[in-house]
Parts: C-alpha cells; sequence; structure tokens
C-alpha cells in the first residue's frame, strides 16, 4: 500500500514538473534595454502586457544607465560581439542611421508599416528612416523649444533681435540675474541648439549635393549671433558650461527671463513657483529662415540576429499604441508621436500644452542622418565651444570646421 | 620545475597584457569601422600616416602630457609631506590614517561630479568664493586656458592618498636610528629629508611616480564627467580621444591605433621622468 502511495505520488509529481516545463519552454523571453527613466515609466505598461501575452510572452527590461552616451555605450559594447543579449534597444534619434550602416538593426516589417505609419504625426516619422527603410519606431517624441516668463513680457519674441533686447531691458530693470540660458557646453547639446539658430538665420549644416555649408553668410550670422549673446549679457557667461540640468536650475529659481529646452522642463516646472508664469514656443527666427526645433526622439529597434522578431514587433505595437502614449503623457509628460493623441479633444482641454508641442513637433527637423553624424557633431561642438570661449575668428574658424567635415565625408567615399 | 611555479602568473600577464597589446596593434594596420562594416581589412599603415598628420592627437598628447606631469607632481610633493607627518607619533594615528585615504576610495565619477558643482558657475563654493576678489564670475569650467587646472585639481586631490601611502610604507622601512646618528653628527633635521629619507625611499617613489603616470595617461572618467573634453577640446586627453574613436565614431582602426600611440609615448616619458627624479634625488642629497 505505502509502495502505491509512493508510487503515483512519484509520477505525480514528475508529470506536473514535466508539463511545468514544457510550458516554460513555450514561454519566449523578449528582452529589452532602455535608458534608466524610460524603464521606469514604461514598468506599469510591460506590466499589462505580460499579463495579457502570460503563458506566451515575458518580456525582461534591461534598466540601462541615466546618461544619453552610456546606454549608447552598453548597447554598442553588446552589438559589436554579433550577438546581442536585446531583442530590443531604445535608441536616440541620432544613433539609428550609425546602426543601420554597421547592419545591427532589422527593418520593420511591412505589414506593421501599413497599419501604423500613417497614425504618426509628421514630424515624428522623420528620424526613422536609413536609406528608405524604417529601422525604429517612435516611443516619444522630443523637440528644442524655447520657454519664457509669462508674468515679465506680454509675449515671445519671434526676431533674434527681439530676444537679445528683451533680454538685456529685463536685467537693466533687475527683474532678472540673466536673460537667456541655453546648452553651451561642449556636447551634444550645443549641436541641438546649433541647428535651431542655423535654420532660424536661414543657414543650413549639410546643403544640396550633400556640402557641409557652415562657411556661408547666413550659417557665420547664426554664430555671431550665438556670440553675441554672450558678448551683449543677454546670456551669462557661464552658459558656455551648461547642460539641459544646469539650465533648468538658473530659470526654475526664477533668475533668468528664457530658457532653451526640452519638454521635460515643462513637467518639472509645474512642480516649481513658477507653474502659471512660464510659456513654450519655439525658436527665434530671423525673416530669412525658420522657426524649428531640433527632434531628440526615442524610439524602438529590433536587433537583428533576434529570434523573437515577431514578439518583439508586437511588443513594440502595444508599447507605442494610442492608450499607452496617453498614460505615458499624463504621468509623465511624454510627447505623444500619433496625430489621434496629439489631436484628442479631452486631452487638449485638461492640458492645453499639448496643442503647443505638436506644433513644434510639426516644425521639427532631424539632425543629419548619416552614420558619420557622430564625427560631424563632435567638429561642429568643438568648433562652437571654441567660438564662444575663446578670442577667435568665427569666419575662419567655422571655414576650418567645414573643410574637417568635408574630409570625414570623403573618407566616407560616399554622400547621402 | 621552478618555470611551472611561474606559470599561473605567466598565464595571467599574457591573457591580460600581451594579447590585448597584440591585438590593438594588430588592429592598428587595420581599417575597422562602420565603412567596412566593421570587417578589419588591411590598410597599409593608413591609420599611422593618419595619425601624424592628426593636429587634434598631438594636441591631446601635449595636453595629458601636460595634465600627467603636473598632478603626478604635485602629488608626489603632497605625497611626501603627508607621508611624513604620518610617520610621525600622532594621537589617533590610526584614525588619521585611514581618514586621509578616503578621497582615495571614492569612485572617480563620483568625486569629478562633485568638483563639477564645486567649481559650477553660478553656484559652485569656488566661485563665489572668488567674487569677492574678482568682481565679475571667472567660469572656471569654462574658460579654455583655466579649465585644465580644475581637473589637475580633482586629480591631486583624489590620488594623493594613494602615493602617500606607498611612501608611508616606504618610511616605516628605515631604522630610526639613522635620524639618530645624523643628528649626533651635528646635521640639521631639515637636511636628513634630503640625505637620509628620499634616498632611502627611492624604490617606493619610482613605483609611485610609474603607477601614477600610467594611470594620468590613461585619465578618461575624470575628464568626461568634469568637462567632457571641453570647453573648445582643452581638457581632452588621449583617452578620451581614443574612447571618442571606438565608442561614438565606431571607428576601431583608428583608436586602436590611438592607444597603442599612447602607450609608445607613455614608455618613454615613464623612461626619462624615471631617470630624471633619479637624477634630483642624487643631486639634493649632494647638497
Amino acid at each position: 500500500m505505502l509502495n502505491k502511495v509512493l508510487l503515483i505520488t512519484i509520477v505525480s509529481i514528475s508529470s506536473s514538473l514535466f508539463s511545468a516545463l514544457k510550458a516554460s519552454e513555450k514561454i519566449e523571453t523578449i528582452n529589452i534595454l532602455m535608458p534608466a527613466p524610460f524603464a521606469d515609466s514604461t514598468k506599469g505598461l510591460i506590466k499589462k502586457f505580460n499579463d495579457i501575452k502570460k503563458g506566451e510572452v515575458k518580456v525582461r527590461v534591461t534598466r540601462g544607465p541615466r546618461e544619453t552616451e552610456s546606454v549608447s555605450d552598453l548597447a554598442i559594447s553588446s552589438l559589436i560581439l554579433n550577438k546581442s543579449p536585446y531583442d530590443i534597444i531604445l535608441i536616440d534619434v541620432t544613433w539609428l542611421p550609425k546602426y543601420a550602416a554597421a547592419g545591427w538593426l532589422e527593418p520593420f516589417q511591412n505589414s506593421f508599416i501599413n497599419r501604423s505609419w500613417g497614425l504618426l504625426a509628421k514630424g515624428a516619422q522623420i528620424g526613422n528612416k536609413y536609406k528608405g527603410k524604417i529601422y525604429r519606431w517612435p516611443l516619444v517624441a522630443d523637440m528644442g523649444l524655447l520657454y519664457w516668463r509669462k508674468d515679465l513680457m506680454k509675449q515671445a519674441p519671434t526676431s533674434p533681435k527681439e530676444l537679445i533686447d528683451i533680454s538685456l531691458d529685463l536685467k537693466t530693470k533687475k527683474l532678472v540675474e540673466y536673460g537667456f540660458v541655453w546648452q553651451g557646453k561642449q556636447y551634444e547639446g550645443l549641436s541641438c541648439f546649433f541647428i535651431e539658430i542655423l535654420e532660424g538665420f536661414g543657414g543650413e549644416w549639410i546643403g544640396k549635393n550633400s556640402e557641409i555649408s557652415l562657411h556661408k553668410n547666413n550659417s557665420i550670422e547664426a554664430v555671431m549671433w550665438m556670440n553675441e549673446l554672450i558678448k551683449s549679457g543677454a546670456s551669462p557667461k557661464a552658459v558656455t558650461t551648461f547642460t539641459e540640468t544646469e539650465s533648468l536650475q538658473v530659470f526654475e529659481s526664477g533668475k533668468a527671463a528664457f530658457m532653451r529646452n526640452w519638454p521635460y522642463a515643462w513637467a518639472e516646472l509645474q512642480k516649481s513657483n513658477l507653474r502659471d508664469k512660464v510659456g513654450v514656443t519655439t525658436m527665434v527666427a530671423t525673416k530669412h529662415g525658420k522657426s524649428t526645433s531640433t527632434q531628440g526622439s526615442w524610439g524602438f529597434s529590433v536587433i537583428r540576429g533576434s529570434k523573437r522578431k515577431n514578439q518583439s514587433f508586437q511588443l513594440i505595437e502595444y508599447l507605442t499604441s494610442a492608450d499607452s502614449q496617453k498614460e505615458l503623457f499624463i504621468n509623465y509628460g511624454y510627447t505623444p508621436t500619433m496625430k489621434s493623441v496629439l489631436n484628442n479633444k479631452e486631452l487638449i482641454n485638461s492640458y492645453p500644452i499639448i496643442q503647443t508641442l505638436n506644433e513644434a513637433l510639426d516644425k521639427s527637423i532631424t539632425r543629419p542622418v548619416v552614420p558619420y553624424y557622430a564625427q560631424l557633431s563632435d567638429i561642429l561642438q568643438r568648433s562652437l565651444s571654441t567660438v564662444l570661449t575663446k578670442e577667435t575668428n568665427i569666419k575662419s574658424t567655422m571655414k576650418e570646421a567645414t573643410r574637417k567635415m568635408n574630409n570625414v565625408i570623403s573618407s566616407y567615399g560616399y554622400k547621402e | 620545475m621552478n618555470i611551472l611555479l611561474l606559470l599561473p602568473s605567466l598565464i595571467i600577464i599574457i591573457l591580460t597584457f600581451f594579447i590585448p597589446i597584440f591585438r590593438y596593434t594588430w588592429l592598428s594596420f587595420h581599417s575597422s569601422s562602420v565603412i567596412t562594416r566593421l570587417n578589419e581589412i588591411p590598410n597599409n599603415g593608413a591609420n599611422w600616416f593618419r595619425l601624424f598628420e592628426d593636429n587634434r592627437f598631438w594636441q591631446d598628447a601635449f595636453q595629458t602630457i601636460r595634465f600627467s606631469s603636473i598632478s603626478v607632481g604635485l602629488e608626489l610633493v603632497l605625497g611626501i609631506v603627508i607621508a611624513i607627518v604620518l610617520n610621525k607619533e600622532l594621537k589617533n594615528r590610526g584614525l588619521i590614517r585611514t581618514l586621509s585615504l578616503l578621497p582615495w576610495a571614492l569612485p572617480t565619477t563620483v568625486m569629478a561630479l562633485g568638483w563639477r558643482w564645486i567649481f559650477n558657475s553660478p553656484y559652485g563654493f569656488i566661485e563665489r568664493f572668488l567674487i569677492y576678489f574678482t568682481k565679475d564670475p571667472i567660469n572656471i569650467l569654462g574658460e579654455p586656458s583655466i579649465t585644465w587646472l580644475a581637473t589637475v585639481v580633482g586629480d591631486v586631490w583624489k590620488t594623493t592618498p594613494f602615493i602617500a601611502l606607498i611612501l608611508l610604507a616606504g618610511m616605516q622601512s628605515i631604522p630610526y636610528n639613522l635620524y639618530e646618528a645624523f643628528d649626533l653628527e651635528g646635521g640639521k633635521p631639515f637636511k636628513a629629508l634630503f640625505k637620509i629619507t628620499l634616498p632611502l625611499i627611492e624604490p617606493y617613489l619610482i613605483i609611485s611616480i610609474l603607477f601614477r603616470t600610467a594611470q594620468a595617461f590613461g585619465v578618461f572618467d575624470l575628464i568626461q564627467v568634469m568637462t567632457g573634453g571641453g570647453p573648445a577640446g582643452s581638457t581632452e586627453s588621449l583617452g578620451v580621444y581614443a574612447y571618442l574613436n571606438a565608442m561614438r565614431f565606431l571607428d576601431f582602426g583608428y583608436s586602436s591605433t590611438i592607444m597603442i600611440a599612447t602607450f609608445i609615448i607613455l614608455i618613454i616619458y615613464s623612461i626619462t621622468i624615471t631617470l630624471a627624479l633619479k637624477y634630483l634625488i642624487k643631486t639634493l642629497s649632494l647638497i
């Protein structure tokens, strides 16, 4: 009798173990790498997806570093091996051409594109393609904005001259300590700000025939104006060491009249004393140029060689759906990428800022979509930093930068 | 049999030292970048020709040597002073020794962030203090001619304890009766430093200088966090440049070339500085 009981127990335990093992074999794990803030904000959505797909798919999120470039280092270190542990990586808009050219990314499936591409706002569509193929799907739109103090002026300046005049006027009246704060440190943020000024003055970075145009008159004027901001006192000298953090810190303390920053700053300012005193618009421009904002979005890319492509695309579709975007906007201030969400009446009624964001997104432009973008931007940052911190001849500095950039392009042997 | 006993350490040295150096040297004669889809294609030394014409490399080499020599020099002087103090019979000597080691125990990234805020303009402590004397803010981290000195301060603060610790070990190995004899013969206490202490801790001095120079030459995290190589590229070290080429530009061939060139410069520099130090100690002891 005892033997029988023992036998039945063993058989039942081993069979249940076996079936559990079989079930776990079936469950596919999707590994996804995201910068820490995104990993935190999508936690709820991922949990919901895991619940929906219970028994089929499980998503495992790697919470990467906070800083953009550190995430890139981690991603690249894994991709170089050609056996990346990740199925999906959330990537910055400037990494895409480099990653795609290195052959690390999987193009999006036609069925997915046919279903969803048309739902994206025009501004959100840019920065996802390389050589005609779509390699990235935007999770959040991000673009440079000009923040201004509604309590200190009636309306935001639209021309570069106005911006300097108002800044100096408010400074003389001792209403603010500094006029305009922006990102002047030698790093990627400086390139982002410069593109907005460049477009505002009617200049361009890469012109027709893929030639660098930073030595042309409009571009030189743009650089001169940036220099003038500091020389005239409209911006503090220390702005040459500022990143987004320092800019926001100064603006949040009420010491500045204007700030150039990303939409996240809006959510931060809502927690401060300036809550009702801040307006948002896009960058100033002259008559020859146009007011634009630099695109800084994040999006999902599927890694080539992933064994769970279909499931990965499903996950991306879920995380970027209209409902998910609404949730991310309300809870974390993430700018939506879908037309339906950006034009949602209910949402606009409760959050009027969404209209401004929509307009800015419409005016947004992408940084040059070339695999050697990092080299070009590096040369630009060094040259601008030289102009802003040293007494140099602006014309010859930009001419030299143009020459170096053209060298980079020709070393690649092809133009895009 | 004797050789067998050496084997474990030999294997470690080959794995961690010779293989990487061989691999980078080999890679420095190849193109390996986005253009080649990261395949390694021989390029007849094109990387090396490019290096010789690359002004930025030589500017960074100058900056790296300037940074290393000034910070290691300052660390050595301060390290000697601190080691002498810690070598004295003090109350709570153990506690003081432990405390003096703290900066060295901090992760570089954390302490570099700390220094970035200390030098921050307009909120940083140093700018706030200097404003009493200068009227206008100096903007230390945004002034190409002086920003590198701020990175030297950060480095000296962090690594002086390391040198002090090694030198302290050296000083404790000096028999005290040497000083007594020197005193009996009518020698001045000050001169004992040059005639007894320094010559006897020479091996320790050389070891600490070699360690520190090698580290300072490869400085990366401190610069990356404090200044990111700016302003105007003035604080960029060879380590930062090699990193940029590999991780941002995905040009592994050229990055390897920079690393091997740095290695060669480091060897020449280390030999020179060791000989100079030996000469200096000898000259001082003859005064």
